[in-house]
């Protein structure tokens, strides 16, 4: 009669048979990792799988010191271990003591001799180059339409310089990813746009593969518009990197290098209006001053008032003017500025008419001088107190009177009036 | 020259520079300096407006057998 056993007795019977069997002890497994977790307590956990077959896998803490990578999940491995059970839960699984990456080595190769080919062709040269566009309308992106690199891109710009986005949702990985990419490249640089983002997130050198294609490489090259990587958030640099005219470490980084800080830009247009009012208050200072200097050239008293009137009508305009400066609002500024710059030309003329009409004054006083007379060699005669005697009706006999003549006086006494 | 109104934030941007220039640097006469404000005034609004922008389209390209077409995106 079949003996009874316990689960436990099971279970641990399978375990020293597995333990003890050679072919499942000792050996090195080729998969694919998926499911990576990796435990505070420095355990990793994944599943180990092919195209039709997995089995859960463990590697602990202290087995990890054994490889030189990190391992990622969809990276082709092959690990070397023991299948062992595990008793409490019937199952199984891989214990790996170490792995290596599988097939990188061939990745490597093609790598290196791409970068040599595409060096020599002269397509990493610093001259090739292009400099961004200061300030893109419409920006492309090719990569993945799900994941975090559209996502991270369109979240950026929003806060940036803002541009339109035009997304060609490229295969970034796996069977056929390269000719997608190199296609939304050429797509988009027919749709005109302004400036290109390449990418696509981090992850294993497979997954990253595409970019390190030629077709994708010759496609970044040929772009009219120029090319900011963004591949992976790792160091390595890819050949699309190489190629493109900038790379960026993020996605995040690269919407940063494509379009400028709004705020900045904003400051920089402060700046502008700063510099263009203090350059307009300096014009309007320096009228003020020729206004002031005319002014005290100006000396006949009426033309003064005048002259001063219009100063003070001048000094209004100018905190006017200065008000309308620091007025917020455009249009009212405009429209005042209109009106201000028409009374300034008012003013102007105002004042030209008042120079020659002071030059007329002058002249016309200059010509009733009475001293002017005296210089054809007539004489002026005043009373003691030098006021001007025009009658012979105001001259009494016996009184002093002043003969004024152009180069001196003399003191005479009448001695007879005769009126006519 | 352009319409301040259809220039791009770049050209409109690159005059305003200038203006600046001209201002700072000539000797001018208080109607031409007026008039300059009054552009750079302009010039400054249009750039803020454009700065302003909000609607700014995504979009992504399809491919259809008419040739590519863009339709709006939407992030998930």
């Amino acid at each position: 009669m079949a003996e009874t056993i316990t689960v436990t007795q099971l279970n641990t019977r399978v375990r020293s048979v597995l333990s003890e069997s050679p072919t499942v002890n000792d050996v090195w497994v080729l998969g694919e990792l998926s499911n990576l977790k990796k435990y505070p307590s420095g355990h990793y956990y994944f599943t180990l799988k092919d195209s039709t077959s997995e089995i859960r896998g463990v590697m602990f803490r202290q087995s990890r010191a054994r490889i030189d990578f990190e391992p990622q999940d969809n990276m082709k491995v092959t690990a070397f271990g023991k299948v062992d059970l595990y008793v409490e839960r019937g199952s199984y699984q891989f214990i790996v003591e170490t792995m290596q990456r599988s097939g990188v080595g061939d990745l490597y190769l093609a790598y290196e001799a791409l970068k040599k080919k595409l060096e020599a062709e002269g397509l990493f040269d610093r001259s090739r180059k292009r400099n961004l566009p200061l300030y893109p309308k419409t920006i492309g992106v090719v990569t993945s339409p799900k994941g975090a690199v559209i996502h991270d891109i369109i979240t950026t710009s929003g806060r940036l310089f803002p541009a339109d986005i035009i997304l060609y949702p490229a295969q970034v990985q796996g069977e056929g990813a390269a000719e997608s990419i190199a296609k939304g490249i050429k797509a988009l640089n027919k749709e005109g746009v302004d400036v290109l983002i390449v990418g696509r997130g981090g992850g294993s050198i497979e997954d990253l593969w595409a970019f390190n294609e030629e077709t994708v490489a010759r496609a970044i090259a040929a772009s009219e518009a120029p090319v900011i990587s963004a591949v992976g958030h790792e160091t390595d640099f890819t050949i699309a990197d190489l190629v493109a005219d900038v790379r960026a470490p993020t996605p995040t980084g690269a919407a940063e290098l494509a379009l400028r800080d709004r705020k900045e830009v904003m400051k920089h247009l402060d700046t502008d209006m700063i510099r263009v009012k203090r350059s307009l208050s300096g014009i309007l200072d320096r009228m003020h001053y020729r206004f002031r200097i005319l002014d005290s050239k100006l000396s006949p008293r009426r033309a003064e008032q005048r002259i001063s009137m219009h100063s003070m009508r001048l000094d209004e305009l100018y905190s006017r003017m200065n008000s309308a400066l620091k007025d917020k609002i455009g249009t009212m500024r405009r429209r005042f500025i209109k009106t201000d710059s028409n009374m300034d030309l008012y003013v102007q003329r105002m004042l030209e008419n008042d120079k020659k009409d002071l030059q007329r004054y002058s002249e016309r006083l200059e010509s009733i001088n009475p001293m002017k007379v005296l210089d054809r060699g007539y004489a002026l005669i005043t009373d003691e107190n030098g006021k001007a005697l025009t009658s012979s009706g105001k001259m009494r006999i016996g009184t002093d009177v002043n003969i004024m003549m152009k180069d001196g006086k003399a003191e005479a006494e009448i001695k007879k009036v005769e009126m006519k | 020259m352009m319409e301040v109104e259809e220039m791009t934030f770049e050209d409109s941007l690159k005059m305003l520079e200038q203006l600046v220039n001209e201002l700072e640097n000539g000797n001018l006469e208080l109607d031409k300096a007026l008039e300059i404000y009054e552009k750079a005034i302009l010039l400054r609004d249009r750039c803020k407006k454009i700065l302003d922008t909000c609607d700014r389209k995504v979009q992504m390209l399809i491919e259809t057998s008419e040739g590519p077409k863009k339709e709006d995106f939407v992030i998930e």
